[in-house]
């Protein structure tokens, strides 16, 4: 590849992070030119119109291809975690929710641990998927249970071009920590008829966590040796008539020892997750298969006997989708009806009976209607069926108005109305003594509108922005009452608003490009039911662990192939006392990062150079021990490429 | 009289005595997997606490459930139990100003559980020692950490029985109880820092404290028993309440040292196992202890009552996730006020 060539490319990755950092807009041009939509795959974001969606740019995930999903959240979106230190716990409230009100799909398979009803972040590595995006607010009725709060779409690598590209990967950061990613992907024409393509990733990574010292500022730095291993399987034929049959596989297997140098206290969690899915897809129909195993062993001491919790689920899920043109405009309908039904086997210690099984099953129809040029609508109905009981019937409405057209300027009504559920946990019922068989699912109604603007000043500025108020509103929200030994019942009444403002800037001089995005939430989520005397100390105040002012910033500037990034995070206190008597620290952490690639032949090799928390910001993590301070990384990726030149 | 003591040698070490002196201090115990207990301090004569002492004099907190507090030798001592493994710790603090002095940490304390000052410059804290699952979770023997407050160090550990628990000196000895499946009082030489012997009383036994007779007061499972620390002897074993289903806890013994007020409650299986019962007092003289007569009825985290005044401090946790609350109450069970401090109000030392 010549210089130009390679010139030229890079100007066309540009335009792509541009043209997918304003995705809801491009939706909006496909649906405006009525060009006849191509189903591959399904994006729940379609029938969500009014909801506001976040897509990421390949930069962004390659810039964390080497550390947690997190991470990357916590420094481009107003999500709010929960940490319990690194490599340990850490889960998600969003939109002022708790950590099972968050829907985390995988190519559209909700992949929360069934028993926790949550997902632990520090087992989602970026490395295991190729696209991410941020579905905010209740999307229950197009995604099924847990999307109260919002939802993470996370999606394997598609089809590949063709050739052989094979990759290592390395990192190396302060601590003695490290990940190792070896991975090719391959695409090649079986015969007139039939492509063939893939992708195969390995990764593991040793965090032995080895602080120079015990502690910071008198706050203990918690001795924790991780480990972190998986593999990622694309497999994808590509037929005629766009018809496709896909098969994906993540493995992840985490562990984290904590005091590991003690052998008589020491702690070990090993969480290990087996997923997998077979799809097959026509222009009309999808049919997906899917069978996941979620095992968790917690043990203490020598390890010999550990408690054990293992949870097998097997999905089938069958959609077809159907167009029509109304009226004398032609105005496309398109509408998605589909089934699903799930087996679950579940073998954990500490439940009523040695196997527990249960069966669900989902019926849905979504619909979506554009209107008129300027006019989308979308609405969707789902109900969905546990043994012993039924969540209730999961309506969502919502739509899009563009207000203003004009060549360099776009500004885009937007609102939506949906309910939403969350079937309760695995634990949440079969738990002995502690659990609740009788207990009922949770039931929300999220309510938002929001203002979407795009301008282009000059041929060199591009200009996005957007703002959003939601109003969510959680009733029969489960609490393992502490007054009750820690029972669970469905005790409490949630709601949670707030605002988002998020902006974006992108220029793109001759010689050097250069953006910045922001994002600022404001989340106020309370507690609303009054269920004991000393209740009125709780009620009205904010959630637990929720910071009410968030704000992220995100900077770079690049020129020729070197890139340099600034990441910024703020979070105001947050308090860890229902009566927000006492409260952990506010911060802000900030990151810089410094990375180049080079190109001869068939070789490809990026750097880059991270400092993370150059401040040295001491933050403290829910157990109220010290996150890290200033660390290093040197990342480095050496990719052949058989096509390149 | 020992509390008055203590002041003075407070005095002579430090010229500059700060606020802490002539109050009373609430252990706040905390919420296990938020590690975050602590020490609130109240003057007598004020109905607002001032919270978390180590916090606003340290600027750090103490991290972990707070387990035990005492004062000694112009010392007070921290016992911290954290939810992580071999973060367990003490912290000792000067006791007028509440500026750190010492931190010891794992592997001399693994599960401290209660402490007890021996001289001017030693303590004793009990430790379990690092604990196993649900199936052996006592899997260590004991220990008694011997605190040396002159260097900060732990100098020993006294081996003892599993589940090593409260501790009660009189004299040269000091009485230790255990949970861990032994039926013995541990005697220990506090001067030699050596186990003696044992006194042999039924499950679970742990010491209260001293009565005005010199008596040894000690719980066990639905009894308390009386010993006589001279002989050895089991005086008395006296079964408290007649409900099957109560259990008393938080025995706190009054300034005359005459009589015990407790709390007696039980977790009602029909009622989605919320904590019920109410408060009794009895007198050492008692023959029987009937506990049909409350005090007060309701059922609290921490009792004390307070040889200055006579007032009963009563520690309300209406749950582990918010403020706590004092409550100070007259000898006929009327309320004085009801003061907000932290998490868990579980314990009081009166100075």
């Amino acid at each position: 590849m010549s210089k130009r060539q390679l010139y030229g490319r890079f100007l066309a990755f540009l335009f792509a992070v541009i043209v997918t950092s304003t995705a809801t807009l491009r939706a909006q041009e496909d649906s405006i030119s009525l060009r006849p939509v191509t189903v591959t795959g399904f994006a729940p974001a379609r029938f969500l119109a009014g909801l506001k969606v976040q897509r990421f740019d390949s930069v962004t995930v390659e810039q964390f291809r080497f550390q947690n999903l997190s991470d990357l959240l916590a420094f481009h979106t107003p999500l709010a975690f929960k940490n319990y230190g690194p490599g340990q716990l850490n889960t998600v409230s969003f939109r002022g929710t708790s950590s099972s009100h968050t829907a985390v799909l995988w190519n559209g398979l909700n992949i929360n641990q069934p028993n926790l009803g949550q997902t632990d972040f520090s087992t989602l590595p970026v490395a295991g998927f190729t696209r991410l995006a941020v579905q905010y607010g209740a999307s229950a009725s197009v995604v099924g249970t847990d999307a109260v709060g919002g939802s993470l779409l996370l999606e394997s690598a598609g089809t590949q071009p063709a050739g052989l590209r094979l990759s290592v990967g390395r990192r190396q950061a302060s601590f003695g920590n490290q990940q190792t990613q070896i991975g090719a992907s391959y695409g090649t024409q079986l015969n007139e008829n039939l492509r063939f393509s893939g992708k195969t990733l390995l990764y593991g990574g040793r965090m032995p966590n080895r602080y120079p010292s015990t502690q910071r500022e008198g706050y203990a730095l918690e001795s924790a040796e991780a480990s972190q291993r998986g593999l990622v399987q694309d497999l994808v034929l590509q037929g005629k008539n766009d018809r496709q049959l896909s098969a994906h596989l993540w493995l992840t297997d985490n562990g984290i020892t904590l005091a590991p140098a003690n052998p008589t206290s020491r702690e070990l969690t090993r969480t290990q997750s087996y997923r997998s899915m077979v799809q097959y897809q026509t222009p009309t129909w999808t049919w997906r298969s899917a069978w996941t195993r979620d095992l968790i062993d917690f043990g203490r001491g020598d390890f010999a006997n550990l408690e054990h919790t293992g949870t097998d689920r097997f999905l089938t899920r069958l959609e077809k989708e159907m167009n029509w043109r109304l009226g004398a405009g032609a105005t496309p309908l398109t509408v998605r009806i589909g089934g699903e039904v799930a087996h679950y086997r579940t073998r954990v210690d500490g439940y009523t009976d040695p196997l527990i099984t249960e069966n669900r099953a989902d019926l849905f129809a979504m619909s979506r209607w554009q209107a008129s040029a300027r006019w989308l609508l979308s609405a969707t109905v789902r109900q969905a069926f546990v043994t012993r009981f039924d969540p209730p019937i999961t309506p969502s409405l919502g739509t899009e108005y563009r207000l203003v057209t004009h060549s360099d300027y776009i500004l885009t009504l937007k609102g939506s109305l949906g309910r939403s559920y969350r079937v309760p946990t695995l634990n949440e019922r079969y738990w002995r003594e502690l659990g609740n068989p009788a207990i009922r699912p949770e039931s929300g109604f999220n309510k938002e509108a929001g203002l979407e603007a795009k301008w282009n000043p000059s041929p060199v500025h591009s200009l996005t922005g957007s703002l959003t108020a939601y109003h969510n509103r959680v009733d029969d929200w489960t609490y393992w009452n502490p007054q009750r030994g820690y029972r669970v019942e469905n005790l409490q009444l949630v709601v949670a608003r707030g605002i988002e403002v998020q902006g974006q800037w992108q220029a793109d001089f001759t010689s050097w490009q250069a953006g910045a995005s922001g994002g600022y939430a404001l989340t106020r989520t309370s507690q609303e039911r009054v269920y004991d005397t000393y209740a009125v100390d709780v009620v009205g105040k904010q959630l637990v662990y929720v910071p009410l002012h968030q704000a992220n910033v995100n900077a770079y500037a690049q020129r020729g192939r070197t890139r340099l990034t600034a990441q910024l995070r703020g979070v105001s206190r947050s308090f860890y006392t229902f009566d927000n008597f006492r409260f952990l620290p506010g911060y802000v952490v900030a990151n810089l990062l410094a990375e180049t690639t080079w190109q001869r032949g068939h070789w490809h090799t990026s750097a880059q150079i991270q400092a993370n928390n150059i401040f040295d910001a001491l933050y403290l993590n829910v157990k109220r021990n010290a996150m890290p301070g200033r660390t290093f990384s040197l990342n480095l990726v050496v990719t052949y490429n058989s096509e390149s030149k | 009289m020992l509390v008055v003591g203590m002041m003075g040698s407070c005095r002579e070490k430090v010229p500059d005595p700060e606020m802490y002196e002539l109050g009373v201090m609430i252990r706040n115990a905390g919420n296990y997997f938020d590690n975050n207990g602590s020490i609130s301090f109240l003057r007598r004569e004020k109905s607002t606490a001032e919270v978390d002492l180590f916090l606003k004099e340290n600027g750090r907190s103490l991290t972990g459930n707070a387990q035990d507090y005492t004062e000694v030798g112009g010392h007070s001592i921290i016992l911290l139990d954290n939810s992580s493994p071999g973060l367990d710790k003490i912290e000792i603090v000067n006791m007028g100003t509440f500026k750190s002095e010492a931190t010891l940490t794992a592997p001399d304390i693994e599960n401290p559980r209660a402490v007890v000052g021996i001289s001017d410059s030693k303590a004793y804290v009990s430790c379990w020692d690092a604990t196993g699952d649900f199936s052996n979770f006592y899997k260590n023997p004991g220990y008694i950490a011997v605190i040396d407050l002159d260097n900060f160090k732990v100098i020993r550990k006294i081996p003892v029985p599993k589940g090593a628990e409260h501790m009660v000196k009189i004299g040269n000895e000091v009485f230790l109880g255990a949970v861990g499946g032994t039926e013995n009082l541990t005697v220990i030489d506090a001067t030699t820092d050596t186990v003696k012997r044992s006194i042999k009383l039924g499950a679970s036994p742990d010491p209260i404290d001293v009565d005005a007779n010199g008596k040894l007061w000690v719980k066990g499972n639905g009894v308390v028993y009386r010993v006589n620390p001279r002989t050895d002897a089991v005086e008395a074993t006296l079964r408290v309440g007649t409900n099957p289903l109560k259990s008393p806890s938080n025995y706190a013994i009054t300034p005359d040292r005459r009589g015990f007020y407790f709390v007696y409650s039980f977790y009602d299986p029909t009622d989605s196992y919320k904590e019920k019962g109410e408060t009794y007092y009895f007198s050492i003289d008692d023959a029987t202890i009937a506990a049909d007569k409350p005090f007060v009825n309701r059922v609290f985290t921490g009792l004390g009552v307070d040889p200055m005044q006579g007032l009963i401090y009563a520690g309300v946790t209406p749950s582990y996730k918010q403020s706590g609350y004092v409550i100070r109450y007259r000898t006929d069970g009327s309320v004085v006020d009801s003061i907000r401090v932290d998490v868990a109000p579980s314990g009081f030392m009166f100075k």
